[in-house]
């Protein structure tokens, strides 16, 4: 149970309090939490969960904003991570991004917003097509109206119908003339290459992504061609668990609008679409690099945005490195990146050049992680294929589209 | 709510200060309450939000309350939103004029948009007013029995907030039994699950007043009410889940067909997209299952796939909170993610506090298929930019390498750490490899040959030039040039900061000089000389202690001090199986973060900060087992300190002691032959270091003490006179002579320069004129000035001579006042104490 919200700029400073029980909750723990957010260094580094002299807090960290919930009662701390998780995906949702300005402009809605989430310390509606229908989103289009109609509150006047309906997720009869369903599947590779060039692990977090613009009471039914490969899945609350369990079909009626229907995870991927090969030589105070990255095997997808990051050791005075394909950047945390993009075809991209380091030291000691990201569209690379997707009851005009996309997660290469 | 002036935060320049603006506000707020002109709602909108910023900001509006409450009579929502905001803000701190409110509010509460209804009781019911609460029945209860399940919701609730808040009005007006009502027949599930939480907690609070209440508590885990809520559980919303999940885990199924029914029931619930369901699930198995073991470790098998999908799916802080989870399960259960353990390998872009808790977990699952890939990943970390999570890598290598029994290629990979020239690397590779030979004892030959190369100045961590020193210790006999390197740093003695390295340091030179008695006595010497006047109280005790064993017995000693050792087996564990058992009781609750029971961190609340830390001391102190739980676990948070005195205890594990402070009372002897004089005078006692007498005849510790090494030169032939070279006198005695002889004779003169640049210390004197057997029992002063007392005695009779002498080293010069019990030979041993001194410094 929570007993109140905060939220701080990246300054520090309180935008926003809100007191969830008659237990008040004094402003001076923000102090001490800000205290103790310095003496970490930096507030990433500190935990999501501290216990403070008074209070316990959790803490989640957005585009610099700060949401602090306090407690001081034992609860399940992922109910209180995951809730505020919500809370900021839920702004950030409304107020179209995170930042100081746009909390402060709005904060009105936001204080709306907690009323409805969260009441006497336990989370109510997360929904974000409930809060929607409870509370209209700060839009040009709501403005707009506002001064049409003169009707100037941004409270619609119907309460949300889905909160006495057994749907909680979807809002009462949607109307569209053009009936629509797009599923997307966005994936993310992980995977980490050592130092030998072994890739040691690699595996994808996959996302289905449907956005869906259908009138009535839909009931959508989504099969994979090859659903064996997937390692553990997680469902939307729309999505009925034993057409799943028997046959591996989705069946569900979704929320209106945009959601994620399904997570899963694929393990054991034996190949990366991509490969990059550093090396690193040091002798007498001076260290060359030489990175190669290339395509390994040809999807048949051009892969895009092919970046490389690597985080230069703290014991290295300068650098000096080039590339025959993209540009070479050295930030000023020492944060070196080379954006290739495509790759071209007559040439193999690669990066050369010459670290010196301090005075003292012969060899290099500390060997970079080299962080790669590239996007590429139309191929989920885990394999999955979408078999179909049908309609129970299809209107007349129904489009359905699909779409494919991986990116690179966390895909390191270790020197 | 922002109580005025509590920011401590100065206001930024561009805040207004308070005072003139909040009567401006004032102003334009009574302008605008009366009128009714169109578009006013929105300029008073905009005064609102003034107000409420203020309010958010830390501005003291209070003194504006009556003039919103005027402005609030309106139909805009919004508007009528702030106000309720302002209202439930400082009502507490003007209950008189939240009086005021209460009409409007509860006109509110009749209004016919059932969405202002329900702001309005819940704004009415946070007012928290004492005065107030009668008003706040009536709307209450029709709330209850509002048409419109959103004002059901809300005044279920607000019941909760009066039963806080006035629990006697709360059960008078019989609000209970209506939400016990609800609970069964509402056809909104928000509805139920909120009047869940509220019973939950009004009769939890009630429960030890009244027998009533505890029999309703007992019934909402009746098996009607679980089954009740199981079977609408998908239409919960995910929180309401958590809470009813939450309450299966206190239910007690009849039988075994029971326990599977609910968690078939269960089932997709870990499939959830919401990580807390997940985690609640994972609760109600691991609960109902716990007798039953075969299905408690299907269980995991179960529950593992969902946690490991949450930690990689999720964002850091989601990560954090599920990984700990994990963690817990996996020091449960390591072997069932033996496979898994490519999951808990690091990225390089999490925090470190997830790292910490990966490398953990890495070093639990570590078994013989694994280990190589696990230790190969662990190097990598080493060389790693992140310097605290490179130190915890390689403490995870030396972990897995102590609970294995093939230690063959990780302790090639440890030797590698050594020769990675890193200060941070190879000060957590030594301490690593003092671990790992006091495990393997066979490994000695390997890891010698490249620690000897090791140089100790390079090393410079307390903790890792400890471990060193350690191991010269105790491979003395091994490693070539031990006792010369412990005699290098014996002589840097002044250089040495830590204690912790002082102490290894003497006992290392102990077990060398029974090792290698002629390499290391003069070390041995000096080392004492110098502990006895270490200013640290261990340093200072261990010494003495030592010091009294040699006197007693030589091979006692060595029995004590260098024991033969049997390999550890078991190093002590971190945490009592018993402590882990209670967090995982406590699985999905802030304990499982923590990694301690609930009982340990909210009973520190009530006991307060000092009262926890004296425990503390008291127990480190101690060091025995405590009965209670608590303190045990209480020892288990400071192990930390204990780890640093195994590695004494174990030297001492045959004799019963540990050598250190914290076995004080094994030190009596020399505590009650210090204990009544004072600071000063304890120095004295450093006789004990030089002047040492002999009946312990075994070895060659009158050489080692009196003589100093062969090659020294003898004592100074004197035809008048011939000195004891192994002459005894204790410092009460020294003392009580002093006092009685008069001054027999007071002489200055000077030190040559090459004496004065020899004596940068006042020990270097000391072994000088110990070659010469006129033996210090006390020194003190730093340069310029020192200040010694020496004694000797004659070879023939007892007769003894006491000098004090003073020595300037920047006027060149030394006085000395001799008292002797033969007054008449005073002049011939001044002479003698003359001819020696002035050989100081000599080559």
């Amino acid at each position: 149970m929570l007993q109140c919200i905060f939220l701080l700029s990246d300054s520090g400073e309180v935008m926003l309090e809100k007191q969830l029980t008659g237990h008040r909750v004094d402003r001076s723990i923000c102090d001490w939490f800000w205290d103790h957010v310095i003496s970490q260094g930096d507030s990433f580094k500190s935990q999501p969960v501290i216990a403070s002299p008074t209070h316990y807090l959790f803490q989640v960290v957005r585009e610099g904003i700060t949401f602090l919930a306090c407690t001081q009662v034992e609860m399940p701390p992922l109910m209180g991570i995951e809730f505020l998780c919500r809370v900021s995906d839920v702004l950030s949702d409304y107020l179209g991004g995170l930042n100081e300005d746009v909390i402060k402009d709005n904060f009105v809605i936001v204080y709306e917003l907690l009323d409805e989430m969260i009441d006497n310390g336990f989370p109510l509606t997360t929904e974000p097509n409930i809060l929607r229908e409870m509370i209209a989103p700060p839009n040009i289009v709501s403005k707009v109206l506002s001064v049409v109609t003169g009707n100037s509150s941004n409270v619609s006047d119907t309460l949300p119908g889905a909160t006495g309906s057994c749907i909680p997720w979807r809002a009462a009869d949607p109307k569209y003339a053009n009936n629509e369903v797009y599923v997307d599947l966005v994936e993310e590779m992980d995977a980490v290459i050592n130092r030998d060039g072994v890739l040691v692990k690699c595996e994808v977090y996959g996302e289905v992504r449907v956005n869906s613009h259908l009138s009535g009471l839909p009931d959508l039914t989504l099969s994979f061609a090859n659903p064996s490969i997937l390692d553990d899945v997680r469902f939307h609350p729309c999505v009925r668990f034993r057409p799943w369990e028997s046959h591996q079909i989705l069946s569900f009626v979704p929320p209106d609008g945009e959601f994620k229907l399904m997570s899963y995870r694929v393990k054991k991927l034996k190949s990366t679409p991509i490969y990059v090969k550093p090396q690193l030589s040091s002798d007498a105070g001076k260290c060359r690099v030489n990175v190669l990255v290339g395509i390994r095997n040809d999807h048949g997808k051009t892969i895009d945005s092919i970046t490389l990051q690597f985080q230069l050791p703290p014991c290295i005075l300068s650098a000096d490195l080039t590339s025959n394909t993209g540009t070479v950047n050295i930030l000023g945390n020492k944060t070196c990146s080379w954006s290739i993009g495509r790759i071209p075809k007559d040439k193999t991209p690669s990066l050369s050049g010459t670290l010196v380091l301090e005075s003292e030291l012969e060899r290099l000691h500390v060997f970079p992680t080299f962080r790669v990201g590239f996007k590429i569209m139309g191929v989920a690379l885990s394999g999955l294929q979408i078999d179909k997707l049908d309609l129970k009851t299809a209107p007349s005009r129904l489009y359905k589209g699909f779409r494919a996309l991986t990116r690179a997660g966390e895909f390191e290469v270790r020197s | 709510m922002p109580p005025p002036v509590q920011s401590q935060r100065s206001p930024s320049p561009s805040q207004p200060s308070g005072k003139s603006e909040v009567s401006d506000l004032k102003l334009q707020l009574r302008q605008l309450a009366g009128s009714r002109a169109p578009g006013v709602d929105d300029s008073k909108r905009e005064l609102f939000k003034k107000v409420i910023s203020y309010m958010t900001i830390g501005i003291d509006v209070s003194s504006l309350f009556g003039e919103m409450v005027m402005c609030s009579a309106t139909s805009d929502v919004v508007l009528k939103k702030m106000c309720y905001l302002y209202v439930g803000n400082y009502a507490k701190v003007n209950p008189d004029l939240a009086l005021l409110t209460i009409n409007f509010l509860q006109r509110d509460c009749r209004d016919e948009d059932p969405m202002i209804r329900g702001l309005a009781l819940r704004s009415l019911s946070s007012l928290c007013v004492a005065n107030l609460v009668e008003y706040l029945v009536g709307p209450l209860g029709s709330g209850l029995k509002d048409g419109n399940a959103y004002v059901r919701m809300v005044a279920v609730i607000g019941v909760l907030k009066l039963y806080r808040f006035s629990s006697s009005t709360c059960i008078d007006a019989e609000f209970p039994s209506i939400l016990k009502h609800l609970m069964i027949n509402d056809s909104d599930t928000h509805v139920v699950a909120n009047c869940l939480s509220a019973l939950q907690e009004i009769w939890s609070a009630e429960a030890s007043a009244s027998d009533e209440a505890l029999r309703e508590r007992e019934a909402l885990i009746s098996k009607p009410i679980i089954y009740y809520l199981l079977n609408r559980i998908k239409e919960f919303s995910e929180w309401a889940q958590c809470l009813v999940l939450e309450l299966v885990t206190k239910y007690v199924p009849s039988d075994t067909s029971e326990v599977f029914d609910i968690m078939n029931l269960l089932e997709d619930r870990l499939q959830h997209a919401n990580g807390a369901v997940v985690l609640a699930t994972a609760k109600v198995f691991l609960q109902l299952t716990l007798s039953m073991s075969d299905v408690h470790h299907k269980v995991y098998e179960r529950i593992k796939a969902p946690m490991l999908t949450l930690v990689s799916s999720g964002s850091p802080e989601q990560s954090y909170a599920v990984l700990s989870h994990l963690h817990l399960l996996v020091m449960r259960a390591p072997y069932i993610f033996f496979s898994d353990y490519k999951h808990f390998y690091c990225q390089y872009n999490e925090p470190s506090y997830v790292k910490r808790l990966k490398l953990e977990m890495l070093t639990a699952v570590a078994n013989e298929s694994n280990t190589y890939e696990i230790v190969t990943e662990l190097c990598e970390y080493a060389a790693n930019v992140d310097v605290p999570i490179a130190r915890e890598s390689i403490r995870a290598v030396g972990k897995i390498a102590l609970q294995q029994y093939d230690v063959n290629a990780i302790v090639d990979r440890l030797l590698q750490f050594l020769e990675m020239e890193k200060d941070y690397v190879t000060a957590e590779a030594l301490v690593l490899v003092k671990d790992l030979l006091r495990k393997y004892p066979q490994w000695s030959q390997d890891c010698i040959a490249v620690v000897g190369n090791i140089s100790s100045k390079t090393v410079q961590e307390p903790k890792a030039k400890a471990a060193l020193i350690w191991m010269l210790g105790e491979y003395s006999q091994e490693m070539q040039d031990a006792p010369y390197v412990l005699e290098s740093l014996v002589e840097n003695w002044e250089e040495e900061h830590s204690a912790e390295v002082r102490l290894h340091l003497l006992t290392a030179v102990m077990k060398c000089f029974f090792k290698r008695p002629p390499e290391t006595q003069n070390a041995l010497g000096a080392a004492l000389a110098a502990c006895v006047a270490d200013f640290h109280q261990d340093v200072h005790d261990r010494a003495l202690f030592y010091y009294r064993m040699l006197q007693y017995n030589v091979s006692v000693a060595e029995r004590v001090v260098n024991p033969p050792k049997q390999a550890v087996s078991v190093f002590a564990d971190t945490q009592s199986s018993e402590i882990k058992d209670r967090i995982f009781d406590e699985f999905n609750s802030l304990s499982v973060v923590y990694q301690k029971p609930s009982y340990m961190f909210t009973d520190r609340e009530h006991r307060g900060q000092i009262e926890f830390s004296d425990e503390l001391g008291h127990l480190s102190i101690g060091g025995e087992p405590s009965e209670n739980v608590v303190s045990a676990q209480r020892v288990d948070e400071n192990d930390k300190d204990l780890l640093l005195t195994t590695s004494e205890k174990e030297e001492a594990s045959g004799s019963s002691n540990n050598g250190s402070a914290y076995a004080s009372p094994y030190d009596n002897s020399s505590a009650s032959a210090v204990g009544s004089q004072t600071r000063a005078e304890s120095e004295i006692s450093n006789q004990s270091a030089t002047g040492y007498s002999s009946q312990s005849a075994s070895l060659g510790i009158e050489d080692l003490l009196g003589l100093g090494s062969p090659a020294a030169a003898p004592a100074p032939p004197s035809p008048q006179l011939k000195l004891n070279a192994v002459a005894a006198l204790d410092p009460s005695t020294f003392q009580q002579k002093w006092r009685q002889l008069p001054v027999a004779l007071s002489q200055e003169y000077s030190v040559s320069p090459r004496g004065v640049a020899a004596l940068t210390a006042p020990q270097a004197l000391i072994r000088h004129m110990q070659s010469h057997s006129i033996h210090c029992i006390a020194s003190g002063g730093q340069s310029p000035s020192f200040k010694f007392f020496f004694f000797t005695q004659k070879t023939e009779s007892s007769s003894t001579y006491l000098v004090e002498c003073i020595i300037n080293t920047s006027s060149a010069n030394a006085q000395t006042k001799i008292k002797a019990d033969d007054q008449s030979t005073s002049e011939v041993f001044s002479t003698l104490f003359q001819s020696a001194l002035s050989k100081f410094g000599n080559p």
